[in-house]
């Protein structure tokens, strides 16, 4: 009998399958607004089509399941989907049609002054912005795939927008082609991780006067600048890796007045700038590499306290520059690869001191078309002769105990070698592991390439070809 | 003109400093990504030597062999032959030879060690700057009657381009700083042939850096389909010009 009676309403589209869940079928029928209305709080909402029947409002505490090709259509009219009540979920959901609009914050999803809201799984496509969420405490917002629209940055916004929230979850989404991929302003006490934020037009994330928030394993690639941390307190930054952030103001990470910040265990590759340190005090950063990049580090003179420690500088054009001559910061037991010293006492650190400012870094500070005499004989024989007297490079930028070896990293990338143009059998003559065998080479066991493509031992990669297959 | 080509590369192939100029590259590229372990490093190292001895080596060994085989010149200048058969057999055997010993002494290991595109480029440069060098020196060796002479201007020369070229645009780029100097650097940079060279293969090692404010300059440029015409077309010049003068004073020139 009850059975019957589901199919009698099933055939009326809202159907009362449970006392607390409903069935939503678009197409004919009741809109999904007016279902929403009358359901009671804690209620479940089952959707199935496309609704297009305009902005969506969720006052009350409902779950929003998308069912079967389930899309909120807003129509261009205002916010596609507005909630404005504790403790909703948005599951499964593809949302688009939002209006594009500087003026009032347009956005695919909306969330204002409430709690508990949960995001999840939702594709978010075109819309202005994407997730915008204005005073909430304990978001989620998870798995969610936000695609924008490449355009100038007057017409476009932010993917993931928070403001004036605390302790949310950010948590495996992926965000493309925004102007910030996920942007933070007043949001304290919130974790961002395993995220991937690639090709939007200003920062992968951008954090501004938000303080104590931890960002974790995200991926940051091809942004404008990867990530930029302003005027926060208590940053953690942990295992993100920072790839091909390239242009004139283009940075790995951008940190400007920024205190008491963690940067640790990060990779920094193939970005014009690793890492900007713009007026911060009290970093610490610790065992990230730095790899391949125009500059790795930019440390302005008006950094205080920052420290330095267990990092690898290798393959970039340039280790650290810097603007003036005071440097009131500490390097210490880093991995340069242009460190030319010895270790006569075998503690695994130089016993001369590194200057990582080069005479030819200053020479581009000073004047950039000098750029162009990079790896020329005449430069490198300057700047040998400024490491052996130093008269140009500031006395205070060196670090006392260099390390011999790079760090084995605590989080390694699962990285490939990529695939050689012919078999190596066929020259085993060349191969290092034949003068390992001889005795002749200084290469350790493990650092032989067939090693390495188990872990990135972060010595042994050819040029380009790395290639991380993790998330 | 086969037939000079032929006698003259079978000359080269026995001579002992086409041999040494291969092993030498091969040790020293060998040398650099066994002691190295990171083969990003040793190419960025290898980029500094093939700049600075590629040219000397490809300079010095030309001038000197023109001068040896100066009595095998004039005894086939006494036969029915072509002044220019003469010369072009004699500079293609030598473009020849040591273009393959190159491809031995520093390709065999780029290939081996890391076959990325820089080490293409790098290669490939390396290859231009050869024939750039042996055209100049087989035009000096025309010029100067002397060998110790010829050798002497040879020796200028590369330092010429290798150091004092650099260090003169350099202390013009500081001293006209305040002025726009910015449409002269590209051309000044691009004329040398080792900087251009060697711009080809930053822009591959450097790339991160050349996208930045101070590198765009000369990346938009030399970057560009355009640009690397354009260098193609200065380095093709750099081996024509050299060559045709020489064809030009080995015709006239009494043996």
């Amino acid at each position: 009998m009850r059975e019957l009676l589901i199919l009698l309403l099933a055939c009326l589209n809202v159907a009362h399958v449970d006392a607390r869940t409903w069935r939503y079928r678009s197409g004919d029928g009741a809109s999904l607004q007016t279902v929403i209305n009358g359901t009671a709080a804690g209620d479940t909402v089952l959707v199935e089509g496309t609704v297009s029947e305009g902005s969506i409002r969720v006052d009350r505490p409902l779950v929003l399941l998308g069912g079967a090709d389930a899309v909120i259509d807003g129509g261009g009219e205002n916010d596609a989907l507005l909630i404005t009540a504790d403790h909703v979920t948005v599951k499964g959901f593809t949302i688009r049609g939002s209006r594009r609009s500087n003026l009032d914050d347009m956005s695919g999803i909306k969330v204002n002054e409430c709690r508990g809201v949960v995001i999840a799984d939702n594709f978010i496509d075109k819309c202005f912005f994407a997730i915008y969420l204005s005073g909430v405490k304990d978001a989620l917002i998870e798995g969610n795939t936000v695609l924008g629209e490449p355009g100038e940055e007057d017409h476009m916004a932010n993917g993931i927008h928070l403001w004036k929230c605390s302790k949310a979850t950010i948590r495996n989404n992926r965000i493309e082609h925004h102007r910030d991929g996920i942007y933070f302003e007043f949001v304290t006490d919130s974790h961002i991780t395993g995220n991937t934020s690639l090709h939007n037009l200003r920062y992968g994330l951008h954090f501004m006067f938000s303080h104590r928030d931890a960002y974790e394993d995200n991926h940051f690639e091809d942004n404008g600048a990867g990530v930029a941390v302003m005027f926060s307190k208590e940053i953690a930054m942990r295992r993100n890796r920072f790839l091909a952030n390239r242009g004139a103001s283009a940075y790995g990470l951008l940190l400007k007045e920024i205190n008491d910040g963690e940067i640790e265990d990060n990779t920094f590759q193939d970005n014009t700038t690793g890492i900007m340190i713009d007026g911060c005090n009290r970093i610490n950063v610790r065992d990230n590499e730095f790899r391949l990049n125009g500059w790795a580090l930019r440390l302005f003179a008006n950094a205080l306290d920052c420290d330095f420690q267990g990092n690898t500088f290798a393959g970039n054009t340039f280790d650290v520059s810097t603007n003036g001559s005071l440097i009131p910061n500490t390097m210490s037991g880093n991995y340069w690869d242009r460190y030319a010293g010895y270790d006569l006492d075998r503690d695994g650190h130089g016993d001369v001191p590194h200057r990582p400012l080069g005479f030819f870094t200053l020479l581009v500070e000073m004047q950039p078309y000098a750029m162009v005499f990079s790896r020329s004989l005449f430069v490198s024989l300057l700047d040998r002769a400024e490491r052996l007297i130093p008269s140009l490079t500031p006395e205070s930028m060196k670090d006392d105990r260099p390390l011999m070896r790079p760090p084995v990293r605590k989080s390694q990338a699962v990285a490939v070698v990529n695939k050689r143009l012919f078999p190596r059998s066929a020259f085993v003559f060349f191969h290092p592991s034949f003068f390992n065998q001889a005795g002749m080479g200084q290469n350790e066991k493990w650092r032989t390439p067939e090693h390495s493509v188990v872990l990135g031992h972060p010595c042994i990669f050819p040029l380009g070809g790395l290639q991380n297959t993790h998330g | 003109m086969l037939k000079v080509f032929k006698y003259t590369l079978i000359d080269l192939a026995r001579n002992r400093f086409v041999l040494g100029y291969a092993l030498l590259m091969l040790l020293v590229a060998q040398g650099l990504f066994v002691l190295e372990g990171d083969p990003t490093k040793a190419l960025l190292s290898l980029v500094q030597v093939v700049m600075a001895l590629v040219p000397l080596i490809a300079l010095v060994f030309t001038v000197v062999y023109m001068y040896d085989t100066l009595e095998f010149t004039q005894l086939l200048a006494v036969q029915p032959i072509r002044r220019s058969a003469i010369l072009g057999g004699q500079l293609l055997a030598l473009a020849a030879a040591l273009l393959l010993a190159q491809a031995i002494g520093l390709g065999l290991p780029l290939l081996v060690h890391s076959p990325t595109v820089a080490a293409l480029v790098l290669s490939l440069s390396g290859s231009v700057l050869v024939l750039v060098f042996a055209a100049l020196g087989a035009l000096i060796a025309l010029k100067q009657r002397e060998k110790a002479r010829g050798v002497g201007v040879a020796l200028a020369i590369w330092f010429l381009f290798v150091l004092v070229y650099d260090a003169l645009l350099m202390w013009g780029m500081f001293t006209l700083s305040d002025y726009p100097i910015e449409p002269f650097v590209v051309p000044l940079a691009g004329i040398n042939p080792i900087d251009l060279a060697r711009i080809m293969v930053m822009l591959q090692v450097d790339l991160a850096a050349m996208m930045g404010y101070s590198g765009a300059i000369y990346k938009n440029f030399f970057g560009s389909v355009g640009g690397t015409f354009a260098a193609a077309l200065i380095l093709a010049l750099w081996v024509a010009v050299p060559v045709l003068f020489a064809f030009r004073v080995f015709r006239q020139k009494d043996l």
